[in-house]
């Protein structure tokens, strides 16, 4: 049983109608309805309209938008309020968190009690204001908060656009473009193009780890560097020494092979739990004579734009990295001549969506190629514009990453 | 909203064999759910896994992660070292998953199979 003085003392604890005189309490909690609920029971729907507001004599509610909680409310709280008040609908869900006493007050009862007192409208008034001023505050308080995060982004963003090259090295004969577009702050393409040591040959990678946001951010970094680390500075002592004209072949794909696999194995290994993985091309090209010598591992395939018209794709030659250690790899090569063009990229580009859902797709990527007459930058420049108008007002869903390398055709010596 | 339903049947093969029919899509949203699946039918002592994929209409790299979490679940020391999983097989893919299948090279790491009793008569 719950007498009219507990009532009035519920009331008059609420901050909300702390300056209420005594008389305006009394009307009030005369005409309040006491409820008894049990735990996990929905009280306010978000989003419906409402005229009742609630105050809790005795245990626990909780505030929220769905699965989000925003705050619970315990003895001497109130809720619903706002919707009573400004007749709009209801901002959050209540649910009790356990079993409840609660006194619920509906709109007309609340103004009819007020409009007896002019004093009490100012009080009610006093208390909205001081609570909107605990609001200000409050969101004052997770706007630092948040900028201090967007910061801390901020510099997690600039750190991993080191693990991309800062610029394309100059090679003689050849012309290479690169473009990279995050679909989020931080993201899991990469590229990669370098110079091996002692050699005529040099590297180009490009990978795509599953996932968006920081977690693939990681393994971007994780791959990259294992990837340039390994067939740089070679692994289990092996490193590409070219020997002269009659160098033996294999030793490219030894240690290319050799890096792809130290590369899935650590990270299948040793990051097993993540089941996070990569798909990434990535090939040894020979500058001097155009040979590539590349492994496949579950990546889209690149396209080899021949002078002559032809086009050739370079499909898998195995799966993608870093989720089964045992997993082997072939290598393969392809030889560019004068005036080929070699085209990689991610899935950003053939599974651009537009607002009805369409992905724009490997078939329109080769009906709008054109690597006559272009220089590379181009040629990326037309790919990425016939993307950016396919997607439309669509958001720009996956990173797009694109490298295109051509063999420039040699200028015969005066 | 994705939706995916698991049904959970038995077959035998040279070994008994679990096969979960997958209805719906895989992906961040609902790979959770073939996750404990996964978890409670391993749990209930399943050592080969037969996931029917017929019913799946869109698998995206969550589903591949869960994929590869479910083989590391049943994977021991012996099959650890083999390229492809004897614990884990596909059954029937539609087009555009085995499409992205293969795009992935996941083939490659599962044996694919188009006949339900040659799959269980498989492991």
């Amino acid at each position: 049983m719950i007498y009219i003085e507990n009532k009035i003392e519920t009331l008059r604890g609420c901050k909300f109608l702390g300056g209420l005189k005594e008389s305006v309490l009394s009307d009030l909690a005369a005409s309040a309805e006491t409820l008894r609920i049990g735990s996990n029971e929905n009280i306010i729907t978000q989003g419906e309209t409402g005229s009742i507001m609630y105050f809790v004599i005795s245990g626990k509610v909780r505030v929220h938008d769905g699965e989000v909680i925003w705050a619970y409310i315990e003895e001497g709280g109130v809720f619903g309020e706002m919707a009573v008040l400004d007749s709009e609908i209801r901002s959050a869900s209540v649910t009790t968190e356990s079993d409840s006493l609660l006194l619920s007050i509906s709109r007309d009862v609340f103004y009819d009690a007020l409009s007896a007192d002019p004093e009490a409208f100012k009080a009610v008034l006093q208390a909205v204001l001081q609570r909107e001023r605990e609001i200000v505050e409050q969101i004052k308080v997770r706007t630092a908060k948040l900028m201090s995060y967007q910061k801390e982004m901020e510099i997690g963003r600039r750190i991993q656009a080191d693990f991309l090259p800062g610029s394309i090295p100059e090679v003689d004969n050849w012309e290479i473009a690169a473009w990279f577009e995050a679909a989020r702050e931080v993201a899991g393409d990469f590229y990669d193009v370098f110079r091996l040591k002692n050699s005529s040959h040099m590297a180009i990678v490009i990978g795509d780890v599953c996932d968006k946001g920081v977690g693939a951010a990681l393994f971007m970094t994780l791959f990259r560097s294992l990837i340039r680390a390994s067939s740089l500075y070679g692994c289990l002592g092996s490193s590409l020494i070219d020997t002269g004209p009659e160098k033996p072949t294999n030793s490219v794909s030894e240690v290319l092979l050799n890096s792809i696999l130290t590369t899935n194995r650590y990270i299948a290994t040793t990051h097993a739990g993540s089941s996070m993985f990569a798909s990434v091309f990535f090939g040894f090209l020979n500058i001097e004579t155009g040979k590539l010598t590349y492994v496949n591992a579950g990546h889209e395939a690149p396209m080899v734009f021949r002078k002559n018209g032809d086009i050739e794709l370079l499909d898998i030659t195995g799966g993608v990295l870093g989720l089964f250690p045992a997993a082997s790899y072939a290598t393969k090569t392809v030889t560019l001549n004068e005036g080929d063009l070699i085209f990689t990229y991610t899935d950003g580009v053939n599974e651009a969506k537009n607002l009805d859902g369409e992905q724009f797709t490997e078939q329109r990527i080769l009906e709008i190629a054109a690597p006559e007459g272009n220089d590379t930058e181009s040629f990326l420049g037309i790919i990425l514009n016939a993307v950016r108008q396919f997607r439309g007002e669509a958001e720009q869903s996956d990173d797009i990453t694109m490298l295109a390398l051509r063999f420039l055709p040699q200028v015969a010596a005066d | 909203m994705a939706t995916l339903n698991i049904m959970v049947g038995e077959a035998q093969g040279n070994v008994p064999v679990t096969i979960l029919r997958l209805e719906g899509d895989i992906d961040a949203a609902t790979q959770k759910i073939l996750q404990d699946k996964a978890t409670e039918v391993v749990g209930g002592g399943a050592t080969h896994i037969l996931l029917d994929m017929s019913g799946v209409n869109y698998m995206g790299s969550a589903g591949f992660r869960a994929i590869h979490a479910l083989t590391n679940m049943l994977s021991s020391e012996e099959s650890s070292t083999l390229s492809k999983s004897p614990h884990l097989k596909l059954l029937n893919p539609a087009d555009s998953v085995a499409r992205v299948i293969k795009t992935l090279g996941f083939d490659v790491y599962l044996d694919i199979y188009q006949d339900r009793d040659e799959a269980v008569n498989s492991f």
